[in-house]
């Protein structure tokens, strides 16, 4: 199976300069992407109540700290919406803190990406989810584990 | 006179002297009971005299008793007025003490509230300053990575001299993070094996242990009553500072050891000598510090190395005398200049 094949990703990012990091983190990764970003959380639920006629996302980053709506609300939702609630995501987050990277894994969170200080290391952890194995069925994964690069 | 007449007379005469007989003998009879009637007075008399002397004496002892009760009584009426007075003391001290009770539980009620303001502060710390700074973080790597042929060697050196800076602050914040944590934390004690903790430390240390041939050995290990995250952070802080004031030519040998002692067989410490305290020693064999460091070394922000040299942020030691603080025990450096550094801990076994 092709795990490198192009991906329709979704991301749900309050911060500007982080938008920007992770725009540009995309394009460092060998593969073909299509982004669409939402500057928070209400505004990533009304892309993918309209844009999700196919191709479906293939993954949603969400950050957890947004105005309008947060990240946990957001997962919520789309672990609630029937045409929604397969689909991989993968939290983008400041925090590590251990609370709230347990509750993102109950509410059926597939990933945790603690927001690193690097931009090559940013790199590599988006390049790193994106080519799991997981991705080709989704599927809750065995084990948790967050990927912190602090 | 006739015959008749005389022997009346006569008769009369003999009946007269038999009547005045008859009272002679009465009055003998009256007078023997006369002289025992006097008698039974003189003896009742002299009983009188001296059942009176006997009331005389009762009196005179009645008049003592009443004297001395009449002191009695007078010093317990200064007795009375006494208690009466301390009566009133009692009462306004126990206006006093309610007061200050109040007063004690409105500033408990303060630092509940100030200790969540603590907390409040400490989730801003680790969230909203550690933001922008991570930004920076990330620009500046970016401004290495992407535009360095853009820039001139010395705009390089800015950069790097930048990215060093935010790497500082960064540690500060996670000192002063983890420094706020033991101060605000939940206190939970644990009976803990301390072979666990310190395989935790090496994990942390692997790549620095690997890359200076650090042998951390766990010598004598009982176990101890502590909390364990922060007894986590504690050696986490001291073996990291063996490990960073290492000798430049010697590889660093770190040995941790624990044992139970009674408080009696330690010297120099104000111990109950008969509980039971939990030894842990932490030594190596690093560049050590001279012996009037040893108390100056705990306290916030003190460095004894050029930050050139030795990179750290001086909160290090005062988290491990904190946390040792929070386990109600004692913490002790001794050093050398060049030969070692050791640290002797002591907590309350149970």
């Amino acid at each position: 199976m092709d795990l490198r094949k192009g991906k329709n990703i979704f991301l749900a990012e309050d911060d500007a300069d982080d938008r920007m990091f992770f725009e540009d983190a995309l394009k460092q990764v060998a593969i073909t992407t299509h982004l669409t970003l939402a500057n928070d959380g209400l505004e990533l639920m009304s892309n993918l109540e309209t844009v999700t006629e196919p191709p479906p996302p293939d993954v949603i980053f969400l950050d957890l700290n947004m105005p309008r709506k947060n990240g946990f609300q957001c997962l919520e939702e789309i672990r609630n919406t029937h045409k929604l609630k397969d689909i991989p995501v993968v939290i983008f987050s400041t925090t590590d803190n251990e609370d709230a990277v347990n509750r993102t894994y109950q509410q059926g969170a597939n990933h945790y990406i603690c927001k690193p200080r690097s931009f090559e290391l940013l790199v590599e952890a988006i390049e790193t989810v994106l080519t799991l194995e997981m991705w080709q069925k989704p599927q809750p994964p065995k084990e948790k584990f967050v990927l912190a690069f602090t | 006179m006739s015959e008749n007449t005389l022997s009346d007379a006569i008769r009369e005469l003999a009946f007269q002297m038999e009547e005045k007989e008859k009272r002679a003998s009465e009055l003998i009879i009256a007078n023997k009971e006369l002289v025992f009637q006097n008698e039974e007075k003189e003896k009742r008399a002299s009983e009188l005299i001296i059942a009176n002397k006997e009331l005389v004496f009762q009196n005179e002892e009645k008049e003592k008793r009443a004297s001395e009760l009449i002191i009695a009584n007078k010093e317990l009426i200064f007795q009375n007025e006494e208690k009466e007075k301390r009566a009133s003391e009692l009462i306004i001290a126990n206006k006093e003490l309610i007061f200050q009770s109040e007063e004690k539980e409105k500033r408990a009620a303060e630092l509940i509230i100030v200790n969540k303001e603590l907390e409040s502060f400490t989730y801003i710390s680790s969230h909203d300053l550690q933001e922008p700074l991570r930004k920076i973080q990330t620009f500046a790597t970016r401004l290495i990575a992407d535009e360095s042929q853009n820039l001139s060697d010395k705009g390089k050196e800015y950069v790097l001299r930048m990215e060093d800076a935010s790497n500082r602050m960064q540690s500060l914040i996670t000192d002063l993070l983890a420094y706020s944590r033991t101060v605000t934390s939940e206190r939970k004690f644990e009976t803990t094996d301390l072979h666990i903790i310190i395989e935790a430390v090496k994990d942390d240390f692997k790549e620095l242990i690997a890359m200076k041939y650090a042998n951390i050995e766990a010598g004598e290990m009982c176990d101890a009553h502590i909390i364990p995250f922060q007894f986590r952070q504690l050696m986490h802080n001291l073996i990291g500072n063996a490990l960073k004031f290492a000798h430049p030519d010697t590889p660093p040998h770190i040995i941790v050891k624990s044992r139970n002692v009674k408080g009696s067989d330690v010297e120099g410490q104000k111990f109950l000598s008969e509980k039971e305290y939990c030894h842990i020693t932490v030594s190596d064999n690093g560049i050590g510090f001279e012996p009037q460091y040893k108390d100056y070394i705990f306290e916030l922000f003190k460095r004894l190395h050029d930050q050139e040299k030795i990179a750290g942020t001086g909160i290090g030691l005062t988290i491990v005398k904190k946390i040792v603080e929070n386990h109600n025990g004692t913490i002790t450096a001794a050093g050398e200049l060049n030969k070692g550094a050791c640290f002797d801990i002591y907590i309350p076994a149970n």
